[in-house]
Formats: C-alpha cells, sequence, structure tokens
C-alpha cells in the first residue's frame, strides 16, 4: 500500500516543484514562466494538504487557502502586466522585462 | 483502490506538468496546466480535503486558467511574437540533471520521518470546521489577504488604464 504514509504524496509534490522552478529558469516565454510559478504554488499545496492530514489539524488548510488567494491576486497584476508590455513591444520574450529597470520611459 | 488512483492522479499531474514546461505555443501549455490542476484537485480529495478539492477545482480551473487562456486568446500571439528559444530541449535536460540531486536530499530528509497516516475524524476537511479555524484562529491573516486583493485589484486597473488618459 503506497497510500498509508504521506511519503508518496511529497514526491509527487517535489517533482512537481521541480519542473516549476526548471521552467521558471530555462524559458523565454513569459506565459510559460508565469504558468510555472502556478505550478509550484500548487506543489506547496499539495504539501500542506498532505501535512495537514498528517497531523489531524485544518490550520494547514487555511494556509493552502492563503495561498490560493494569493495566486490569484498574482493573476491579476500579472497578467495585466503582460497585457501592457505585449501592447507595446509586440513580444513575449521575457528579456523585456529588463525595461523595467531602466530610467527613461520606453 | 486507493493505490491505483493514487498513480494514476499522479501520473496525470506529472504528464500536464511536463507538458506545461515542454510545449512550445502558451495556449498548449495552459491546457497542460489545467490537466495537471484537475489531477492535483483529485489527490485533495484522497487526502480528504473535500472543500479544498472544490476551491481547486472551481477558482483555480474554472477562474485562474479561464483567464489565462482567455488572456492568450485577447493577445492573438502568432508564430513570430514567440521568442525564439533553439536550445530548450538542452536546457530543459541539463537544468533537470542540475535539480536531482537537490531533490534526492530532501526526499531523503524526508524519508527518515515516520509519515504513518492516522484516521482522521469523520469531518474533517469540510466546509464547517475549515470556517471555524479559519475565523478563529486565522483571524488577521484573513483580514490582511482581502488587503492585498484590494492592492492587486488597483494595481491591475492602474497598469490597465489608457496611457493619455
Amino acid at each position: 500500500m503506497i497510500t498509508h504514509s504521506i511519503f508518496a504524496y511529497i514526491v509527487v509534490a517535489m517533482i512537481l516543484f521541480s519542473i516549476g522552478l526548471l521552467g521558471v529558469i530555462s524559458r523565454k516565454n513569459i506565459f510559460v514562466i508565469y504558468m510555472s510559478i502556478e505550478l509550484m504554488l500548487n506543489a506547496i499545496n499539495l504539501i500542506f494538504v498532505a501535512l495537514s492530514n498528517y497531523h489531524n489539524d485544518m490550520g494547514s488548510q487555511v494556509m493552502a487557502m492563503m495561498v490560493i488567494a494569493i495566486a490569484a491576486a498574482e493573476a491579476g497584476v500579472f497578467l495585466s502586466l503582460i497585457v501592457v508590455l505585449y501592447r507595446r513591444k509586440k513580444s513575449l520574450d521575457s528579456d523585456l522585462f529588463r525595461t523595467l529597470s531602466q530610467k527613461e520611459a520606453v | 483502490m486507493m493505490d491505483i488512483l493514487f498513480l494514476l492522479l499522479s501520473f496525470f499531474a506529472i504528464l500536464g506538468a511536463v507538458g506545461m514546461v515542454s510545449l512550445h505555443q502558451p495556449v498548449h501549455s495552459a491546457l497542460s496546466l489545467i490537466l495537471t490542476i484537475i489531477a492535483m484537485a483529485g489527490l485533495f480529495a484522497l487526502l480528504s480535503a473535500s472543500f479544498l478539492f472544490m476551491v481547486q477545482i472551481i477558482i483555480y480551473a474554472g477562474a485562474i486558467l479561464t483567464l489565462f487562456i482567455f488572456i492568450i486568446m485577447f493577445l492573438n500571439i502568432k508564430e513570430a511574437n514567440l521568442p525564439k528559444e533553439p536550445n530548450k530541449n538542452i536546457s530543459l535536460f541539463l537544468g533537470s540533471l542540475v535539480l536531482l540531486p537537490i531533490n534526492f536530499l530532501i526526499l531523503r530528509a524526508f524519508y527518515k520521518m515516520p509519515l504513518h497516516v492516522k484516521e482522521v475524524s469523520s469531518d474533517f476537511g469540510k466546509i464547517k470546521p475549515l470556517g471555524m479555524e479559519l475565523f478563529t484562529h486565522w483571524l488577521l491573516p484573513f483580514e490582511l489577504i482581502s488587503i492585498l486583493l484590494l492592492v492587486a485589484l488597483i494595481g491591475a486597473v492602474v497598469f490597465g488604464r489608457k496611457e493619455d488618459a
């Protein structure tokens, strides 16, 4: 029986987190980078829920709900930022975010 | 039965994640991510977190990713607008080789712990005890989350308005 221990869930969560980290560090498409961040948040949610089951305590499920709320807030800001940048530059390259650190307006 | 379900759901979650990282078009990546999110909702249900199962399907798959696919369709992205990634597969492979020992160390640390599940109480994960927990022990973080959502809303409006208005 695999599911008698929550170690299996932690293995799956670690694999998903690593895939998300890989997407952040090796892709240039900002959509894929944003989706990788969402994937990492989800993997952490899975660990929270598994440990909540292990400790028989609802606190970490509340924590997972907070993570979902933060992900929703992040979605709004990030997507509007992508829309503004795409309208000006007509590209999805993440190197364009370098313009955020320059002084003159682009 | 639980084992087969767990293996199936985790297989689909990892499959969707790999597709999300490696596909070229953003629409295909978003559809793979929906597969991952729904499989992960199934994993939440296996861990008897029934309210989070519903929240995951309604908020993630229903709201955030629908918004996401809507934005991708709205921008009308052509092939020329995508960034050139000629050695994408090589960098993904090398990155996974780098990440393997870190994963091994963390999982070995978890493997030493006695992680056997006990029987959970019958109303574990339902909406009522979760709400009781949220409004007794976690009231201040809950209010702070509402302020954070307000700030994100104002930020999105400021980003999205017309330039010379």
